[in-house]
This record gives structure tokens, C-alpha cells and sequence, in this order.
């Protein structure tokens, strides 16, 4: 295995291999291939690596000449969109510090993040978010301008001088250009390992969020075992050598960049491997931009595994009565075709090939065509727990789907399956040559590599707090060994519900095999101190309104529909079908329906859509306490 | 990039006439088919290119070409009119004033590379001088303005006799030859045999191709038409056109640029029919001319141009179906026994005295002619289509198209 180190030997004047001096790597050997695709007025418009890499070194120029000196931070609040990763490699290039901030933050938390990270320069995609860090400015003295990439709606702001268009900002970069050719790569080349190249903000469920700093190294370390480690995305046969991520590859970008998981499978496989970026318009297109570009390597959360596995269902039950039997027909095979590959570590049996050469001419391939799979050779899902059942039915349909496991602190680097090795329900075996424990008393999974985070931005407590004395990263999360290979996630350590009895439960199981049903959006299971289990559950609006509609239900609002007697009803059926799996302490005795649509505004969810539970027990402390009286 | 259909990196293949590898493969096919059906070689319609075979698929081109003009008025721009028929008599006797030589009625003997695009030209212009009216009313005043037309026209045409040689004994028409201005020998004669190229055609033939070249031209152009800034504006109005205009769509100036395009249409239409029949009354262009074309597009599909190909071939063609199968049913009847020369006698009548819906024999027994049953199949298909299926034959295929695309699912 040639590491990125190795591949690309830095010669004294070239300097570390950081992500930007990758791009220009790729536009010099092969400029005119395809870096980003941006579907914009109804068709996708190319960027090639050496007008990526121009681009690149306009923003540079451009970041050098408004005074942007290395360790300085430029904030984005954007959508994905070929600007954020322009501006972000731009910033690397000038040894700059990227933030990346969630496009649904609100006003109060653009003020803590931009305050926090002392932010100079922060681009702002449109006139919403330049609302929202106006709201705020004055608490903001460290902000020197504000990079706007849409020009409508900035009128009002004609005359301040604190704005600027990308294209006037590219602009001044030209000139800056014109004027010194080679200062941005004078700077590249002093880049050093240590270099902090971006501060991941945690997610913050519990506290205010920190600002996870990862260096160059630990980019160059995650990229070598995440994405580039041979046999990562396919196993080599006798006819077929495995291929790791190459130029021929597709991504299609959709979560947001500021979370670390879209920034590895998104800009930093792009840049290490030459993969083309393909922007989706909005998180509502993605299902249309999915059946376009037919990606070659899909990552995703469960949330959005979750939602393909239920549209394939709801889809396939609501047919004529030819394709309805078809379609079960087909199912039936997929059952059988992932039992058998889930029971054989992810590889084929002979059953299982014999039916998927069956199955794929009248099902799979077209199914697999309209969610946008059908090219699809390596899938992942990662950020959060996902039920074992999803990952079964999509291997079934012939998904290679993989679950991985990392936080941002370790730069995502822990735990992976592999193909050929693939243990549903585990997050796979560690990465080689890595320092990785499960401490024997708490049970908490402890890593220490290259690829560990230099601590937190401005909290030396809140970094001290994150490793053991022996300088072991904490990850919080309680795991157990499968076979003596492959590591279980049990749940969160502070999430882990003890019952009045002393008996310990996990939580996010239970609430994950609840969410594998299309009705239920969100799950949350209490307990803690409690005598018995419950559980508030979020019904999925569309599914369960659709439901109601053709069994005549009329309802008016969310709140309506929750309090329908059939719903509650339905979902209870949803509830006992899980209760059915588990033991008798794990069974949920009762449950409420939330009467409110979850949202990341109102403080429920956090940007990555994960649930607050604090917030939640204090918002709907009325509801949980009503289910223990008796 | 390749294997992925729906990924289009520039308008022209967002845009394309022929999006798919399927529809490519297919319309090649298609007319390579269609080239080949003089020679009879293509197996299981050999019998198209006997010669009154060849004659009518002459008329379905003739009958596409005027068609696909209706259509665009009426499908794409949705302005019904029933003047078709007047658009084309009017191309019809431009063209056997400018293209025949002098005689009883007047000729000028000028070539077809003039004749024929004047043809189209004339009627086009007439067409927007009438447009107009359309900007005024709408719907069923429309509808009745254009009605008013095929008559005000039936009555010049009939009044006319140094044009149109009166209702007597009507006109001749050019015929489908080139010159290159009045010279005796014709450079290209598409109504002559002889060979060409080294294969030896018949006139009728030659007439095929040469019509078929003429539609293949008509129909890209129309779909051509679909596709720009101006055929988008008629569909906007088409839709709702106040809404159109509130978009900045002109509607007055849309609807006669449809009433022109469309009579252009009709104008080429009539001069090919006209020339293609050789001999003709003014009484050709009537209201029954308009309604056969209202059915080639309602039964082909409104505003579908591969619909309107459809609906002319199949109202082209059904006539003579209808006819082959009368005349084998009473044959059947005569010859034949058992129960159903039972069934088939209650509906044929063969001679006097044989009381049945058709009448083989005109005017020895009751019953309708062949040709009377046509005009009842014409109406009771329009009725049928625009109950059953308001797309037309061109709706029956997208619907199966539609059932495979969704497929595995529903939508």
C-alpha cells in the first residue's frame, strides 16, 4: 500500500501534498476531464480540473490580497455548491483555517460559531444567510468581509463595502495575480503537516458546539485508510482487479460539506483520487439528481438509506396488480438473496448468485435505475446507528452497502467493513496499523493515530477532557467485539438508559428498529431511572398522510393527524412488531406521538438532523411524564 | 457521459429530436423500411409495392403533410378551424395557375421549384390576412368564422371557371416534374417510369419518394417547431392564453404566425394532392376535406407530429380496408356456410332483395355504400377517441410506454 506520503514525495519547493496542490497534480495530468458538475437552467454545467485549479488560485490571490494571513479563518455558510470547495482549497492553499457552518444554522448560532472561530472573511451563498450574519454583525469584530456568490437580493447593501461578489472577488484575485504570479504558491510551499486546515464543528447535542481542529496530516492519514486502502471498494477477482476510487468515478454531493463525513467522500476523494463532484440542486432534488448521475461510490446517512428502503416498499405495494405480484416477487428473491449474503459476510453464495441472475433482469436492474443505484459499486452509511434490516434488503436488491464508523475527531478513521468481510450489524474491524481499544472496564472505544484531531479550537479543557491520561482519543461510544474481528456499537455512553430495576438498556437499537418502519420519522426512548420503557415517537407527515387518505381519514394539520385514534393505532402496531424483537425489559410499555414537526430551528435537532435529547425531555416533559403516571 | 440518459451536460442533448439510442435505432429503421417498400423486398409488406398500393401511401404523405399543419394550429397553438380545406384549394389553384401550361383556364407553365413553394406561400399569407378574426373570438366563434370560410371559398372556387375550370369539368394540375425554367424535356420526372440510378421504377414509385422525401422534410420541420422559443409560445397559449400573456407571451401576434405556418402547410398540402390527382372540381375543397383532416389529428393525437403520421396513414388507409373487407365478406356470403355467413349476411347485403347494413351492389338493393360506411367509421372513431382516449392513437402508445418506463413501479 503506497501511502499519499509516498505516492507524491514532496520535493523541497513543492511542499506537502495539502488538498489544493492535489488539484493541481490533477490539472496538470489531465486538465480537461471533468473535476464538478453544477446542474444549473436545467442542465449540468462542467468544470474541468484545470478550470477548477484556475479558480483555485484566482480565490487564493484573492483571499491574499484582502490581507489573509496563514491561521486566519474563512467561514462559508453555504449550500453545497462548487464555491464552497473552491473557497475551501483556496483557503488551504493560503494556510488558511476553513469553518464550515450548516445552511439551516440560525442567526444566534452563526453568531456563536463566527464569534467562536473568529472568523474574517465568511461567504455567504444568497440573501438568507447574508440576513442572518447581518443580524448579528455587530457582535462580530474579527469579520472583515462578506463574500456573497448569488447577486440578487444584495441591493440593500449597495455602497457597504464589507461585501463583495464572487466574481468581483475572483476578480481582485486576478489582479493580485497579475501583479505577484507565484505568491500563493510560495505560501503552499511552507504548508507543514501540522497546519490547521479546518475546524469541524460537533454536532452539540449535549453542550454549545466545539470546534474540532484537523490538520494536513491528519487529511493525508484519513484519505490513505478511508477512502484510498487497497480492497476498500471492491475485492480483486481472477477476471477483475479491484480499482480504488479513480478518474472514472461519480459522486453526487448533497449532505452538507461543513460535516466531516461529506467533506471526506465528497472534496477529499475528489482531490486524492480525481473522482468528479457532482452537485445536487437541494436536499428535495436529490432523488431526481440520484437518477441522473447514477454515482459509481454513494455515501450516505441513515436517514436517507432509511427513506430509500421505504419508498421502495410504499413504491412497490402501490402498483397495478401485474407489477404489485411482480414486484413481491421480486422482493421475495431479494429477501432471500440478502439473508444469504448477510449470513456469508457480505459475499455471494451460490443460491444467492443463481437468484440475482434471476432476479436482476425483471426487478433489480430497474429498480435499482429508478433510486439511482443501478451504477453504484461501493455505498456507505455512517454518521449515526442504522438498522441492521435496511442494509440486509438493499445488499438483497445488490446495493454493496457498507457501514462504516468514525467521529470527527478522529477524522473518521476507526472502524469500516470491507468487502468479503462484511458483518451486518457491526461497524466492521478496525483500520490496519491503527491504535484502536475498547477500554475493559467502561467499555468505551479509544483510538490513537495519525489521524486523530489536534484538539479543540480555543478549549484546552474541553481537549484535555477528550483523551486519557495516556493520550488515548475518547470517543464516547461504547462497542463490543463480534467474533473477535469485527466491533458492535452498543450505544452513546450518556445515552445508555439504566432502569429503576438496574438493568441496562441501548436505546438507539430500539429506536432504530422502530424507524425502519416508512411511518416513523424519529424515535426517541426514555427509561432512565424509570420503571418501565417508553418512547415519543415522530410519524413521517407524507407516508402516514398518504396512509390516512386512503383509508379515508380526514385530517388537517400534523398535530390533527397525530391525534387520529387509527394513527395512534397504526403505530402501536409499529411499536409491538419491535417490542416482538426484544427482550421483555427492552419492550416500550407505552408511547406518545410527538405533536409537532421536529425541526432544527426550534432547537430539536441538531444541524445534522440528530436528536437533541436533553432539549427534547425538556420540550415535551409533560408528554414523557404522562406516560408514567399511573 | 455514457449510460446515463438522463445526464445531459448541454442543451443539444437535452434538447435532441432523438433522445435515446431506442428512438434512434427505430426512426433509422423506420425509414429504411419505408425506402425499401418500392422493391417489395421487405418481408410481410411486399404487397405495398404493387402499384395502387404505392399510390396510397403517396396519399397518406399528401394527407401527413396537410395534417401536420392542422395539427400545429389546432394541437399546438389550439385554435380549432375548420378551413382547412380553403387554405388548401387555395395552394391547390396557385399552383395550376403559376405551373400549367396556358390553355382553357389560365397557366403561366412555371416550374415546380416555384409553383410549389408559392403554393404555400399564398395560402400562408391569406392565412394570417384571416388571423386576425382568431385574435377576436375563440373556441366555438372560431370554429364557425373558419366555416364560414370553406364556404365563402367553395363559392369563389365554383365562380372562378378561368381558374378553376368551374364545377363541370373541372381543372388539370402540374404534375411532379423538375425544370429548371420552361424547357420541353423535364431534368427529373417523377411521374414517368424509367430507371434510376441503375434500378428500374415505376411512376408510382417515383411519386412515393418524392412525397416521401417532402414529409420527411414537413415533419422535422414541425418538430423542429415544438422545440423553439416560437412553438413553446403557442403551447403557452394553448394551455390558458391569459395566462400566456401575463408570461409576455404576444398572443395576437402567436396566432398568426400559427394561422400562417399552418396554411403554409395546407397551401403545399393542396398543391400535392392537387397535382398528385391530376384532374379536379372546385367541389374537392369542402367542409368534408376539413372534417377528414380535424380526424386525422384528433384520432392520431392532438399536438403529437408522430399522432398526426399515425392518424393520416390510418384515415388514409382505412377506406380501402374497409372496401378489400366488404368485398371479401361478399364473397364469403355467397360461397361460404355456416353460422357466421349467418351473422356476416345480416350485416351485407350482396343484391336485390338481401336486406343488410352494406350494401356491396349500389343501387339495387338498400344499405349503405362502402364509401357512406367510411363517413360513419370517421364519426364514430372521432367520437369513440374523444371519449376514450383524448390523446389519440398516439395516447394508446404512451400509455404502454408509460408502463414500462415506471416500471417496476407505477410512477
Amino acid at each position: 500500500m503506497t501511502t499519499l506520503l509516498e505516492r507524491q514525495t514532496p520535493a523541497a519547493s513543492v511542499g506537502y501534498p495539502t488538498a489544493p496542490a492535489l488539484v493541481r497534480d490533477w490539472a496538470q495530468r489531465m486538465p480537461d476531464r471533468v473535476a464538478m458538475r453544477e446542474k444549473d437552467f436545467g442542465i449540468w454545467q462542467e468544470i474541468t480540473w484545470s478550470e477548477n485549479w484556475e479558480s483555485i488560485l484566482d480565490a487564493a490571490h484573492g483571499l491574499l490580497a484582502v490581507g489573509v494571513r496563514p491561521g486566519d479563518r474563512v467561514s462559508i455558510h453555504s449550500e453545497d455548491r462548487p464555491e464552497w470547495v473552491i473557497l475551501d482549497l483556496a483557503t488551504v492553499a493560503v494556510r488558511a483555517i476553513t469553518v464550515g457552518l450548516y445552511p439551516t444554522n440560525p442567526a444566534a448560532e452563526v453568531e456563536y460559531l463566527l464569534s467562536d472561530s473568529g472568523s474574517a472573511i465568511h461567504l455567504v451563498e444568497d440573501q438568507e444567510q447574508a440576513d442572518k450574519v447581518m443580524e448579528v454583525i455587530d457582535r462580530l469584530p474579527g469579520l472583515r468581509m462578506i463574500i456573497h456568490v448569488e447577486p440578487r437580493g444584495f441591493r440593500q447593501w449597495d455602497g457597504d463595502d464589507r461585501f463583495i461578489f464572487w466574481d468581483d472577488f475572483l476578480e481582485l484575485g486576478r489582479s493580485h495575480r497579475a501583479a505577484d504570479p507565484g505568491a500563493v504558491e510560495r505560501v503552499m510551499a511552507e504548508a507543514m503537516p501540522d497546519d490547521v486546515i479546518t475546524l469541524v464543528y460537533t454536532s452539540g447535542t449535549t453542550g454549545p458546539p466545539k470546534g474540532a481542529m484537523l490538520t494536513n496530516s491528519n487529511f493525508s492519514f484519513c484519505v490513505d485508510q478511508v477512502v484510498n486502502s487497497e480492497g476498500r471498494m471492491g475485492q480483486s477477482t481472477m477476471l477483475r482487479k479491484a480499482r480504488g476510487p479513480n478518474p472514472d468515478d461519480i459522486i453526487l454531493t448533497y449532505l452538507p460539506l461543513c460535516h466531516v463525513a461529506e467533506r471526506i467522500f465528497s472534496t477529499w476523494t475528489s482531490v486524492a483520487c480525481g473522482v468528479t463532484l457532482n452537485f445536487a440542486e437541494s436536499i428535495e432534488t436529490v432523488q431526481t439528481n440520484l437518477r441522473e448521475i447514477q454515482p459509481t461510490i454513494f455515501f450516505s446517512v441513515p436517514r436517507i438509506w432509511e427513506k430509500i428502503h421505504a419508498t421502495i416498499a410504499i413504491k412497490g405495494r402501490d402498483g397495478t396488480f401485474f407489477k404489485r405480484l411482480w414486484f413481491a416477487l421480486g422482493m421475495r428473491i431479494a429477501a432471500v438473496i440478502g439473508a444469504q449474503r448477510v449470513a456469508n459476510d457480505g459475499d455471494h453464495t451460490v443460491v444467492s448468485r443463481i437468484l440475482h441472475a434471476i432476479g436482476y433482469p425483471l426487478v433489480f436492474r430497474a429498480l435499482k435505475e429508478r433510486i439511482g443505484m443501478r451504477r453504484v459499486r461501493f455505498a456507505a452509511t455512517g454518521a449515526a446507528p442504522i438498522a441492521p434490516e435496511v442494509i440486509r434488503d438493499l445488499i438483497g436488491i445488490g446495493i454493496p452497502l457498507y457501514e462504516l464508523y468514525g467521529m470527527t475527531e478522529n477524522s473518521a478513521v476507526a472502524t469500516a467493513n470491507r468487502p468479503g468481510r462484511n458483518k451486518v450489524g457491526t461497524v466492521g474491524e478496525p483500520y490496519q496499523g491503527i491504535g484502536f481499544r475498547i477500554d475493559p472496564d467502561t467499555g468505551e472505544i479509544q483510538t490513537k493515530h495519525a489521524g486523530v484531531f489536534k484538539g479543540y479550537w480555543n478549549k484546552p479543557d474541553k481537549t484535555a477532557e477528550a483523551f486519557t491520561e495516556d493520550g488515548w482519543l475518547k470517543t464516547g461510544d461504547v462497542g463490543v467485539w463480534v467474533d473477535g474481528t469485527h466491533v458492535k456499537i452498543i450505544d452513546r455512553i450518556k445515552d445508555i438508559i439504566v432502569t429503576s430495576g438496574g438493568k441496562n438498556v441501548s436505546p438507539s437499537e430500539i429506536e432504530n428498529s422502530l424507524k425502519t418502519s416508512p411511518y416513523v420519522k424519529e424515535a426517541m426512548v426514555i427509561g432512565d431511572g424509570r420503571n418501565y420503557l417508553t418512547a415519543l415517537i415522530a410519524i413521517e407527515l407524507d407516508v402516514v398522510g398518504d396512509w390516512a387518505t386512503r383509508h379515508g381519514i380526514p385530517y388537517t394539520t400534523y398535530r390533527d393527524l397525530t391525534e387520529k385514534p387509527e394513527v395512534i393505532e397504526l403505530i402501536q402496531s409499529v411499536v409491538n412488531r419491535t417490542n416482538e424483537k426484544f427482550a421483555r425489559v427492552e419492550n416500550i410499555r407505552k408511547f406518545r406521538l410527538i405533536p409537532k414537526e421536529l425541526d432544527h430551528e426550534d432547537g430539536e435537532l441538531t444541524a445534522t438532523q440528530k436528536l437533541k435529547r436533553n432539549a427534547m425531555s425538556r420540550m415535551f416533559g409533560d408528554l414523557i411524564e404522562s406516560m408514567y403516571r399511573s | 457521459m455514457r449510460g446515463r440518459p438522463l445526464l445531459h451536460t448541454a442543451y443539444v442533448s437535452d434538447q435532441a429530436l432523438l433522445n435515446t439510442m431506442t428512438k434512434k435505432v427505430v426512426v433509422g429503421l423506420f425509414v429504411v423500411i419505408l425506402a425499401l417498400i418500392p422493391f417489395g423486398v421487405v418481408p410481410g409488406i411486399g404487397f405495398l409495392a404493387d402499384a395502387d398500393w404505392l399510390r396510397l401511401l403517396a396519399t397518406v404523405c399528401i394527407f401527413a403533410i396537410g395534417g401536420l399543419g392542422l395539427n400545429i394550429l389546432t394541437g399546438l397553438a389550439g385554435q380549432i378551424s375548420l378551413g382547412h380545406a380553403f387554405f388548401m384549394g387555395l395552394g391547390a389553384y396557385t399552383a395550376a395557375w403559376l405551373g400549367s401550361s396556358p390553355g382553357a383556364v389560365v397557366g403561366l407553365g412555371l416550374p415546380i421549384w416555384i409553383w410549389l413553394p408559392a403554393a404555400g406561400i399564398v395560402a400562408a399569407l391569406v392565412g394570417v390576412a384571416v388571423g386576425p378574426t382568431a385574435v377576436r373570438v375563440r373556441g366555438l366563434y372560431l370554429a364557425f368564422v373558419t366555416l364560414g370560410l370553406v364556404f365563402v371559398g367553395e363559392y369563389l372556387f365554383r365562380r372562378l371557371v378561368t381558374v378553376t375550370g368551374g364545377s363541370q369539368s373541372g381543372r388539370t394540375f402540374p404534375s411532379f416534374e423538375v425544370r429548371l425554367w420552361k424547357e420541353e424535356e423535364p431534368l427529373i420526372s417523377f411521374v414517368a417510369d424509367g430507371p434510376w440510378f441503375g434500378f428500374d421504377l415505376t411512376a408510382e414509385a417515383k411519386t412515393f419518394y418524392f412525397l416521401l422525401v417532402l414529409t420527411v422534410l414537413f415533419v422535422v420541420l414541425a418538430k423542429n417547431l415544438q422545440r423553439t422559443r416560437v412553438g413553446r409560445a403557442f403551447q403557452s397559449i394553448r394551455d390558458r392564453d391569459i395566462a400566456a400573456e401575463i408570461m409576455g407571451v404576444e398572443e395576437g401576434r402567436y396566432k398568426l404566425i400559427a394561422f400562417g405556418i399552418s396554411s403554409f402547410y395546407a397551401g403545399v398540402a393542396g398543391a400535392l394532392f392537387a397535382s398528385f390527382v391530376g384532374r379536379m372540381i372546385p367541389e374537392v375543397w369542402s367542409l368534408f376535406l376539413s372534417v377528414q383532416f380535424i380526424a386525422i389529428v384528433l384520432i392520431g393525437g392532438a399536438g403529437v407530429v408522430s399522432g398526426t403520421l399515425l392518424g393520416a396513414a390510418f384515415v388514409t388507409i382505412l377506406p380501402r380496408l374497409v372496401q378489400d373487407f366488404t368485398a371479401w365478406l361478399s364473397d364469403y356470403v355467397q360461397t361460404g356456410e355456416g353460422l357466421f355467413v349467418w351473422l356476416a349476411d345480416i350485416f351485407i347485403s350482396t343484391g336485390v332483395g338481401d336486406w343488410g347494413l352494406v350494401n356491396t351492389q349500389a343501387g339495387v338493393a338498400p344499405g349503405l355504400s362502402v364509401a357512406q360506411l367510411n363517413q360513419v367509421l370517421y364519426g364514430l372513431l372521432i367520437i369513440a377517441f374523444l371519449i376514450f382516449e383524448p390523446l389519440g392513437l398516439y395516447g394508446i402508445w404512451l400509455r404502454i410506454r408509460n408502463y414500462w418506463k415506471g416500471w417496476p413501479f407505477t410512477y
